[in-house]
């Protein structure tokens, strides 16, 4: 209490219907009917959440790629316009500053969405390393509105209110659209591992927040008949462990480096020079010492949760980053951080869950069966 | 009674702690109220001391874990524990669904309910405490 937290354009929504939370300076949803059946509506048919909390930044200019090849590990060079893809930016030992979606709007425009805990580090390590590149950057988070639609029904839901056929539009593709006349710009990505999109609420302010309230409603009035549940940070974080996706705080941070972290696909040493590239081209080469794997409960019971250690036999090996009940597999699951030499998949480890030792099973990432949940299920 | 959106048995004693407490004899039935259920919401898992465990009042008497959250259980009254609710190993979901029945924790053979009764709140005085904490 006492402080103020910032609220998004769906506050009046969220406060009628929903358990709030405090997240990131934001006072947010935490669930609405529960975690578990808007986990399972996103898992079975489609869920609406709002992650206005999130950070965006416009970055313009004729060296923008120059400039984002520079601050990112991935390769923004193959990045098409209206294209989207993971990345990361890395502080020079290479420990990861944040992790993020960036789209390629046009030649020479980019929109980078990141964590809402890293918003003004975030924007100010980009300002800082600009100059150089006399390139712009814009945090445009209190204009836009950001929805994300995931779910297997999440493109027939949008369908209905879009004017563009959203079939053209791939995963890690993005678009133009009108969503109930309303002009938003639309990412086929998502924290869920189900199919889905992104719904930027284009120019819709906080102080004016008519447009984002529409576009929302008519999300919900859409997918009435296709199953939707309105979902709040609860579900958020149960569907991103299962799909084995990185939390920027438990999972990452910078004192891990993405080659540590698993994230080594979205770190191009190739590129020239980068921040970060020296120390993870070094790491590289002499070998990772820890890595961070996906652990599953042998039985039922309690669950692993951040910070319990992970054992092998007599030494301790690690610890847990992020853990949680699995809706999915109806049991504990977990992200953990483990000396190299244990980490194969299928090793057999233990985790101290209070008092008492419980056996983990090192799995692949996601934690369901990826032919029955996720965008890549067989249909 | 019920009070704001919560059920308050009357017959029942009461902890700051949201367990109930229901007499009978020399023992006593235990379990979580209406209120902390609807709190945790969720419940995935619980797990009480052991048949024979000597527990003393406002002590940890188990865990009860929700989707996101790790609470302790604190044992309203001192005594020994001499039945264990096993369905609930089975089927957490009880103590949302039904607290005061079918979602109970633990029978405890009482150790001093007179000292301990000093300690615990009448269903009004826990009414009382609720509309506190929720203003």
């Amino acid at each position: 209490m006492g402080k103020q937290l910032k609220k998004t354009h769906l506050h009046e929504f969220h406060k009628k219907t929903a358990k709030m939370t405090e997240f990131a300076g934001f006072e947010m949803p935490l669930w609405y009917r529960g975690i578990i059946p808007e986990h399972m509506a996103v898992r079975n048919t489609v869920g609406i959440f709002d992650i206005t909390h999130m950070g965006r930044a416009l970055i313009t200019g004729a060296k923008s790629e120059a400039f984002l090849n520079y601050v990112t590990t991935n390769d923004v060079t193959a990045l098409s316009p209206l294209s989207a893809h993971y990345s990361n930016i890395c502080n020079e030992q290479g420990g990861i500053k944040d992790d993020f979606v960036l789209s390629r709007l046009e030649q020479e425009k980019f929109l980078i969405v990141y964590n809402a805990a890293n918003r003004t580090k975030d924007y100010e390590w980009l300002v800082k390393h600009a100059t150089p590149f006399n390139v712009k950057v814009e945090d445009v988070s209190d204009n836009i509105a950001m929805f994300a639609v995931q779910g297997p029904n999440a493109q027939k839901t949008l369908q209905k209110i879009a004017d563009l056929d959203l079939s053209k539009i791939e995963r890690f593709k993005c678009g133009w659209t009108k969503l109930i006349g309303v002009e938003c710009f639309v990412s086929r990505t998502g924290y869920t591992g189900e199919d889905g999109f992104e719904v930027f609420v284009w120019n819709t302010p906080l102080t004016n927040p008519a447009n984002a309230v529409k576009v929302w409603n008519a999300i919900l009035e859409a997918g009435r008949e296709l199953g939707i549940e309105p979902c709040g940070l609860g579900a958020r974080d149960t569907l991103r462990l299962e799909a084995g996706m990185c939390l920027y705080g438990n999972d990452i941070d910078e004192t891990t480096t993405p080659l540590e972290a698993g994230l080594g696909f979205v770190v191009k040493l190739k590129k020239d020079s980068f921040i970060g590239k020296e120390a993870l081209t070094k790491q590289k080469v002499e070998g990772i010492k820890r890595k961070r794997v996906g652990l599953t409960m042998m039985k039922k019971g309690p669950s692993p949760r951040p910070n319990y250690e992970v054992w092998k036999g007599n030494e301790k090996i690690g610890h847990i980053t992020s853990g949680t009940f699995s809706p999915i597999l109806e049991r504990g699951i977990a992200m953990a951080y483990v000396s190299v030499q244990h980490a194969t998949e299928g090793n057999i480890l233990t985790v101290k869950i209070r008092d008492k030792l419980a056996e983990a099973q090192i799995v692949k990432f996601p934690f369901y069966d990826p032919t029955k949940y996720g965008h890549a299920r067989l249909k | 009674m019920r009070v704001l959106d919560y059920e308050i048995p009357d017959k029942l004693y009461y902890s700051k702690e949201h367990e109930w407490v229901q007499i009978e004899g020399n023992e006593a039935v235990v379990g979580i109220t209406d209120y902390a259920q609807k709190q945790l919401h969720e419940i995935v898992y619980v797990e009480v001391q052991k048949i024979g465990s000597n527990i003393e009042q406002f002590q940890t008497m188990g865990t009860v874990e929700s989707v996101k959250s790790v609470s302790d259980l604190f044992a309203p009254v001192s005594g020994k524990i001499t039945k264990i609710n096993q369905e609930l190993a089975e089927s957490p979901e009880l103590l949302n669904q039904d607290p005061y029945g079918k979602g109970w924790l633990a029978r405890i053979s009482l150790a001093d309910l007179r000292k301990d009764l000093k300690k615990l709140l009448t269903s009004k005085q826990y009414a009382d405490f609720i509309k506190e904490i929720e203003e």
